[in-house]
C-alpha cells in the first residue's frame, strides 16, 4: 500500500513578540493511502497547526543542523514547492474542511461546490454536473440554489464537505468538522464523510475532541506536548 | 425559489472576473461599501467630465488659433544660400510633386509713412501675384498692400499715396540718406489678431531697390497644410546645399510648445479630481477586503494563487469605476456639444481672437482621459488587492 502522508522531524514554533511558543516538537507520522486517522489532543496542543503544515498552508521551522525535516504528501515534498506550486498542490491534492464552514456567502451552495473546479480551470459544464452530483450524494439535491445564510449548520457543513471532495482529492484534511454542530447534525455529517471516504478510498485525517467519533476511524493518534503517539487505550 | 438560478459560474470567463462580478453585486448590500463606491464612481464621473470639457475647450481654441495662423503664414519657406541662383531654385521647387504654388520673396524691416505718420513694419517683396499668406479679396497684382487694420487707422484708401522707407542708407554728396519710394496703395489684406508683427507687401523689384538683394527666400504651398510637411524631404533633394526649408510647423514651433504645455498642465490639474476619487475607491476596496478576510483565506486554501487573488480586486475596482468613467465621458461630451452648438461661453468685445469659446471633442482626447483613468484605477485597485494577496491563508482562517 502506498504512503499518502509522511512526516519526519516537523517542528513549528510561533514567535509572539520575543516570546517563543514551541507547538510541534518533532512530528513523525506515516499514513497509508485510504486510511482514516483521527488526531486527538487537548485544545491548544497544535492539531490545527499540524493540519495547516500538512496542507501546505504554512511552512514548518527550517531544520537544525544534522537533522532532517520532511513533509511528503502523495509523493510530493512540500518543502520543494514554491508558493504557486503549493497553491496548485492544495487545489489538486487536498480537500479542506474546517470547524466553520468557510463557504463563500455571495455564492449559492451549488456555486460554492463549483469553485474548486473553476480554480482548476476545468470545463464549467462538467464542473456544474459534478457539483450537482456531489450535493445529491450528501442529500442536498433540493438546496442547490440556497445561499449559505439560508442553510442550517449541518447543511452548510455538508456543502463544505462536497466542496472539499469536488476534485476527488486523494487526501481530506478535516479540522473538527462537527465541532460546531448539534450532536444529531454532527452525526449525519460524519456518517456521510466516512461513507464517502470508504467508497472512494480517500485518505482522511480527522481532528476531533469526541472519542466516540475518533473510535470510528481506523486509527487514533494523540498529539501531546508537541509529539504524536499512537492511542494507548 | 422564484428567481432563475444564476448562470455566472457557467461562463467561460477567468475566475477572478467571475468573483469580482459577484462581489460587485453583493457590495451594494453593504451600506458603507456601497456608499464609498458611489462616492468614488461619482467622483470619477465628475473628474472625467471636467477633463473632457477642458480638453474640448482647449482643442477648440487651439484649432481656431492655428487656423488663423495658417492663413497668414506661408506653408513652406525656403531660405536660399547666398551662392544659389534664386530663379533656378524656384524652377526646381515648382517641379516637386505636391507643390502647388511657389514664388520668390524678399523680407526686411522698414517703415510705411502716410501723411507724415510712420509705422514700423516687415516689408515682404513678392514676385508675380500677392502670396497666399496675405489673405483678402480684391486685386492681387503687383503693388503695395498694407493690413486693413492699418489702412482703417490711417483713414487711407486704395490709391492713397504712401511712402516706403528703408533703414539701408544710400550715399549721396550730402552724406548717407534713407531710401524712400512713394507708391500708390494697391490694396489691403486681412491680418490676424495673433500676428506678432505687422507686414506690408510690395513688388520684388522695389523691395530689392530698398533692401538690397540679400536674404532671398522662396515661399511655397501645397494642397493642404499636412501635405506641405510631407513634401519637405523631396524639396531638400532638389535644392542646393545650404538651403533651409521650414514649414509652418517649424515657423510656429514655440507656439506649438506653449499650446501643448498648456494642455498637459490643465490635464494634470483637472485630473487631480480623478485621483481623489480613486483614493475613495481604494478605501472602498480595503473595506471589502477586510470584511472578506476569511473568504480570501479559504480561496487561498482551495488553491487560488496570490496574483489571482490580487486580480479579483483589480477587476472589482475596474468594474466599480467603469460606470463613473462612462457617465463622465457622456456628460463631458454632451456639455461640450451644447456649449459649442449654442455658443454659450461668450468672450466680451475684442479681448481675444474669438467671440465665443469653441469646443472640439477629439476621439484622441477621450481615449487619453479613459486610458489615464483606467491606469490610475488599475494601480489603486492593485494596491488595495495587494493587501488581499499578501494575506496568508492560515492567518485569515484563524479567528
Ligand atoms: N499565529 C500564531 N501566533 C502565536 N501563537 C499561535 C499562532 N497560531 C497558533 N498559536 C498557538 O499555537 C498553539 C496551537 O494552536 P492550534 O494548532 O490552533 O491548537 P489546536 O488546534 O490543537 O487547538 C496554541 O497555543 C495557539 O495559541
Ligand atoms: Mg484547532
Amino acid at each position: 500500500m502506498s504512503v499518502a502522508v509522511r512526516a519526519r522531524g516537523v517542528y513549528k514554533t510561533y514567535t509572539d513578540g520575543d516570546r517563543r511558543v514551541p507547538v510541534l516538537r518533532g512530528i513523525d507520522m506515516d499514513v497509508a493511502a485510504g486510511e482514516s486517522v483521527a488526531i486527538m489532543g487537548p485544545s491548544g496542543s497544535g492539531k490545527s497547526t499540524l493540519l495547516h503544515l500538512l496542507g501546505g498552508l504554512d511552512r514548518p521551522d527550517s531544520p537544525q543542523e544534522e537533522e532532517t525535516s520532511l513533509i511528503e504528501i502523495g509523493g510530493q515534498i512540500l518543502g520543494h514547492h514554491s508558493e504557486r506550486e503549493l497553491a496548485e498542490f492544495r487545489n489538486r491534492t487536498l480537500g479542506f474542511i474546517f470547524q466553520f464552514h468557510q463557504l463563500l456567502p455571495d455564492f449559492t451552495a451549488l456555486e460554492n461546490v463549483m469553485i474548486p473546479g473553476r480554480i482548476a480551470g476545468q470545463d464549467p459544464r462538467e464542473v456544474y454536473d459534478q457539483a450537482k452530483r456531489l450535493l445529491a450524494e450528501v442529500g442536498l439535491e433540493d438546496r442547490l440554489e440556497h445561499f449559505p445564510n439560508q442553510l442550517s449548520g449541518g447543511e452548510r457543513q455538508r456543502v463544505a464537505l462536497s466542496r472539499a471532495l469536488a476534485l476527488e482529492p486523494p487526501l481530506l484534511l478535516a479540522d473538527e468538522p462537527t465541532g460546531n454542530l448539534d450532536p444529531a447534525s454532527g452525526e449525519r455529517v460524519l456518517e456521510i464523510l466516512l461513507d464517502l471516504q470508504a467508497r472512494r478510498g480517500t485518505t482522511v485525517l480527522l481532528v476531533t475532541h469526541n472519542p466516540e467519533i475518533a473510535g470510528r476511524c481506523g486509527r487514533i493518534l494523540q498529539l501531546e506536548s508537541g509529539v504524536l503517539h499512537a492511542d494507548r487505550r | 425559489m422564484p428567481k432563475a438560478p444564476s448562470q455566472l459560474l457557467l461562463r467561460p470567463w477567468p475566475l477572478p472576473v467571475l468573483l469580482a462580478l459577484r462581489y460587485l453585486r453583493s457590495t451594494r448590500k453593504d451600506a458603507y461599501v456601497s456608499f464609498l463606491s458611489t462616492v468614488a464612481a461619482a467622483g470619477i464621473a465628475v473628474g472625467v467630465a471636467a477633463l473632457v470639457l477642458v480638453l474640448a475647450a482647449l482643442s477648440g481654441l487651439h484649432e481656431r488659433l492655428l487656423g488663423q495662423i495658417l492663413a497668414t503664414t506661408p506653408q513652406i519657406e525656403i531660405t536660399l544660400p547666398a551662392s544659389a541662383d534664386p530663379q533656378e531654385a524656384l524652377l526646381a521647387v515648382e517641379g516637386v510633386d505636391g507643390i502647388s504654388q511657389a514664388q520668390r520673396v524678399l523680407k526686411g524691416q522698414g517703415w510705411v509713412v502716410y501723411e507724415g505718420v510712420p509705422e514700423a513694419i516687415q516689408l515682404v517683396g513678392f514676385e508675380g501675384s500677392l502670396p497666399p499668406s496675405f489673405p483678402g479679396e480684391g486685386t492681387r497684382g503687383a503693388g503695395l498692400y498694407v493690413p486693413r487694420s492699418l489702412a482703417d487707422r490711417w483713414l487711407a484708401e486704395v490709391g492713397s499715396k504712401v511712402q516706403v522707407v528703408s533703414p539701408r542708407p544710400s550715399l549721396s554728396p550730402l552724406g548717407p540718406r534713407p531710401r524712400v519710394r512713394t507708391v500708390l496703395l494697391e490694396g489691403v489684406f486681412e491680418s490676424s489678431p495673433v500676428e506678432t508683427f505687422q507686414r506690408a507687401a510690395l513688388p520684388l523689384d522695389m523691395a530689392e531697390a530698398l533692401l538690397g538683394r540679400e536674404g532671398r527666400v522662396i515661399q511655397a504651398s501645397s494642397s493642404d497644410a499636412e501635405e506641405a510637411v510631407a513634401v519637405v524631404p523631396a524639396l531638400q533633394e532638389v535644392l542646393p546645399e545650404g538651403a533651409r526649408v521650414q514649414t509652418w510647423k517649424d515657423l510656429n514651433r514655440s507656439l506649438y510648445f506653449v499650446l501643448r504645455l498648456e494642455k498637459t498642465l490643465l490635464f494634470v490639474a483637472v485630473g487631480l479630481i480623478v485621483v481623489v476619487a480613486a483614493l475613495a475607491l481604494v478605501v472602498g476596496l480595503a473595506l471589502v477586503i477586510s470584511s472578506k478576510r476569511s473568504e480570501i483565506g479559504m480561496l487561498g486554501a482551495m488553491g487560488v494563487s496570490a496574483p489571482r487573488l490580487r486580480s479579483i480586486f483589480l477587476w472589482l475596482g475596474l468594474s466599480l469605476s467603469t460606470l463613473g468613467l462612462a457617465a463622465g465621458c457622456a456628460i463631458g461630451a454632451l456639455a461640450a456639444w451644447l456649449f459649442d452648438r449654442f455658443e454659450l461661453l461668450v468672450v466680451p468685445g475684442q479681448v481675444m481672437f474669438v467671440d465665443y469659446i469653441p469646443f472640439r471633442v477629439h476621439a484622441g482626447d477621450i481615449w487619453m482621459v479613459c486610458g489615464a483613468t483606467a491606469i490610475l484605477v488599475a494601480l489603486c485597485s492593485l494596491y488595495a488587492g495587494h493587501r488581499a494577496a499578501t494575506l496568508k491563508p492560515v492567518e485569515a482562517l484563524r479567528r
